[in-house]
Order: structure tokens, then C-alpha cells, then sequence
């Protein structure tokens, strides 16, 4: 898993504050390209989709695919890391 | 219907007369010229029959869906309460449905459906859920709702089960009774083949034959592995025997090491034996194993 990955770490360690989307685990320059261009700018607008769903995997997933086409891995990152986030900050 | 292929320029005046009539049009005054009619039938007839048509189509489109509907309703035509509450009645607890949840949800309330569908062996459920889509039964539906989840699920765990559960009790009888064989469906119990030792020039070869000195000691090992603990309490607690011993022997000065002494050395000796059978005892195990 991601868990010990570098990003993972350093997002999950201090307020997300203003980071860019790509701060996110799992989100490299592709998929944060498309999210920028679905509006989904900053890190922060990604938990709010995050938190809108409840914190569900199964759907945060879902949405991850639909909206920037990543794969399971990059889905799994993600969510670890704003569900980590959330646990430390929320 | 059939008249509107028709070019209203080929019909006779009377004939437009009775259509404008019929389309309850107002006719033009007595003795127009035909071309009035024409007009007034291009105008309106058409039209109206155009329109007509595409009412139709929609009627049948209408009527198709609503019968999609009635097997499967389809979420994107729900309202956002309703998607929430088909979800609620297939057990789960949506969120806030908004713009950017909804296709999610929608998509989700669709997998339900389907492996529903899946999860129905016969027509009987079906029938339940045709009538569920009727607003009389709604209520009831509602009611029942969580109680039908589970009569959805049970038989597919049923199944899952059911050769589990026919298979485990027949072969936990069988093993308890004969650990060793395996079980067959005629109850004929058939042992493995062996080789045939020291026939056709094969060398005789002994069960017991040890594979290598390596796995000699590594059984060894572990044969020993749960006496040695042993073998060192018992050891720790001869030293510590031995250390209690040393001290009062050596201490007189305290009055309670004589009393003690005193008192030692009725079970010295009989220590000293405990002691000796312990020492002897270990290098024994150690020898039998």
C-alpha cells in the first residue's frame, strides 16, 4: 500500500491548507491535470467531494475514476491519504 | 393519419372542406378559391397532424419507459428524495445528493437493481416487485421494504452454504471415526500404495531411516525446545536453592540465619538428595531423548 509512500506521508502530516491537487497521494501531473480541468483545483475541493460522500470508499472510488480516470492503486492512494487526513485534522 | 402523405393541392375542394371540419378549423368564406383551403389545410392540419405524431411517439416512448420503470426503475428519471429513498429501502444510507454526487448514487442505485435482478430465482419476486411500483403499494412496500432485503439476501447465502453445510457434518463423522482415510462415495476405504521393499533388487530400506543428520538435529531441537525452559527453571531454582544455602552457611552473625540453619539442616540433607536426583535426573532426560 501507499501508506509509506513519501507524498502520502508529507500530505498527511500538517493542514492541507492551499495545496494544489497534486499534493494529494496518488494524483500525479495526469490526473491532477484533469481535475484541475473539472474545477477540482485544490486539495481541499477534493475532500469536500471526499466528505460529501460520506467518507465511502466504494463511491469516493467511483468518482475518482469517473472524474480523472485513475486507476485502482491511484484510487486507493488517495483515498488513504484524505482518510488519514481526516482522522489526524478533522 | 393516411392523409397526410397526401399533398392537400391533389384533394378536391369538399374533401379539404370535410378535413378543415373535421380539425375543427374555420372554414374560409363560401367560394374561396381552393388555394384558401390548401392553406388553411397546410396551415393547421398539418401542423395539428405533425404535432399529433410526435405526441404519439412520445405516448410510445412514455409508455416503454414507464414499463422499464415497472422492472426497473430507472434513477435518473428519480427525483433526488426518491433516489434517496430507493436507496434507503436497498439499505443504504446515502449522502447529500447535489450535482456531483448524484451520478454516483444514481450509478450505485443501478448495481442494486441489477444483482437484485440476479439475486430473484423465480417469478414470485419479480410479481413483488411489479406491484411494489403501483402507488397503492408503496406503502406497504416501504413497510416491508428491509424484511424483503433479507429474503433477497438469504437465499443467495443459502446457496453458497448449502454444499458447505451438506458436506462439512458428513465429513467431520467420517474423520472423527476414521482420521486417516479419506472418505469415497462407495464407503470402500483405499490406503496408498507402497513400494515393495527389497523386492526386484531394491534395497531393503527401514521406515525409521533418519533422511539426514541434519533433520536428525533439527527434530532434535525441536523436540527440546519446550524441556530446555524447563530444564532452566528447574536449573534457576537449584542455584538459587544453592545461593540460599551458600549465604547461611556463610552468615552466622544473624540470629535468624542460626535459627534458619537450625532449621536448614534437617532439609539440607534431604535437599542435598532433591538435588543430586534433579542433577541426576536432567543428564537422564537428556540421555532418553
Amino acid at each position: 500500500m501507499s501508506s509509506t509512500s513519501q507524498k502520502h506521508k508529507d500530505f498527511v502530516a500538517e493542514p492541507m491548507g492551499e495545496k494544489p491537487v497534486g499534493a494529494l497521494a496518488g494524483i500525479g501531473d495526469a490526473l491532477g491535470g484533469r481535475l484541475e480541468e473539472k474545477g477540482f483545483d485544490k486539495a481541499y475541493v477534493v475532500l469536500g467531494q471526499f466528505l460529501v460522500l460520506k467518507k465511502d470508499e466504494e463511491l469516493f472510488r467511483d468518482w475518482l475514476k469517473d472524474t480523472c480516470r485513475a486507476n485502482v492503486k491511484q484510487q486507493g492512494d488517495c483515498y488513504g491519504c484524505l482518510k488519514e487526513w481526516c482522522d489526524a485534522f478533522l | 393519419m393516411s392523409l397526410f402523405p397526401e399533398d392537400p393541392a391533389n384533394l378536391s375542394i369538399s374533401r379539404l372542406k370535410l378535413d378543415l371540419v373535421a380539425h375543427n378549423v374555420a372554414l374560409p368564406p363560401a367560394k374561396s378559391k381552393k388555394e384558401v383551403y390548401v392553406e388553411l389545410h397546410l396551415k393547421h392540419i398539418k401542423q395539428k397532424n405533425a404535432a399529433d405524431f410526435s405526441s404519439d411517439e412520445e405516448d410510445q416512448v412514455q409508455y416503454v419507459a414507464d414499463e422499464e420503470e415497472a422492472e426497473m426503475p430507472d434513477p435518473s428519471g428519480l427525483t433526488d428524495d426518491d433516489l434517496m429513498a430507493a436507496l434507503l429501502k436497498h439499505g443504504v444510507k446515502a449522502g447529500p445528493i447535489v450535482d456531483s454526487t448524484r451520478a454516483l448514487y444514481e450509478k450505485k442505485l443501478r448495481k442494486l437493481l441489477q444483482s437484485d435482478g440476479h439475486g430473484c430465482l423465480n417469478g414470485v419476486e419479480q410479481g413483488v416487485l411489479y406491484s411494489d411500483s403501483e402507488d397503492e403499494d408503496e406503502q406497504e412496500y416501504e413497510e416491508s421494504g428491509s424484511e424483503e432485503e433479507e429474503t433477497h439476501e438469504q437465499p443467495d447465502q443459502a446457496q453458497g452454504g448449502s454444499s458447505q453445510l451438506s458436506q462439512e457434518p458428513v465429513k467431520d463423522t467420517f474423520r472423527d471415526l476414521l482420521p486417516n482415510t479419506n472418505s469415497t462415495p462407495t464407503g470402500i476405504y483405499v490406503t496408498r500404495r507402497r513400494a515393495i521393499k527389497g523386492a526386484a533388487g531394491r534395497p531393503v530400506q527401514y521406515p525409521d531411516t533418519p533422511a539426514s543428520p541434519t533433520t536428525l538435529e533439527r527434530r532434535e531441537v525441536e523436540r527440546r525446545l519446550v524441556p530446555v525452559q524447563i530444564q532452566i527453571l528447574v536449573f534457576l531454582i537449584v542455584v538459587c536453592l544453592l545461593y540460599l544455602i551458600y549465604v547461611c552457611v556463610q552468615d552466622d552473625s544473624f540470629t535468624f540465619v542460626a535459627l534458619l540453619d537450625s532449621l536448614n539442616q534437617g532439609t539440607d540433607s534431604e535437599e542435598g538428595l532433591s538435588l543430586q536426583a534433579e542433577t541426576r535426573d536432567a543428564p537422564a532426560l537428556s540421555g532418553l531423548e
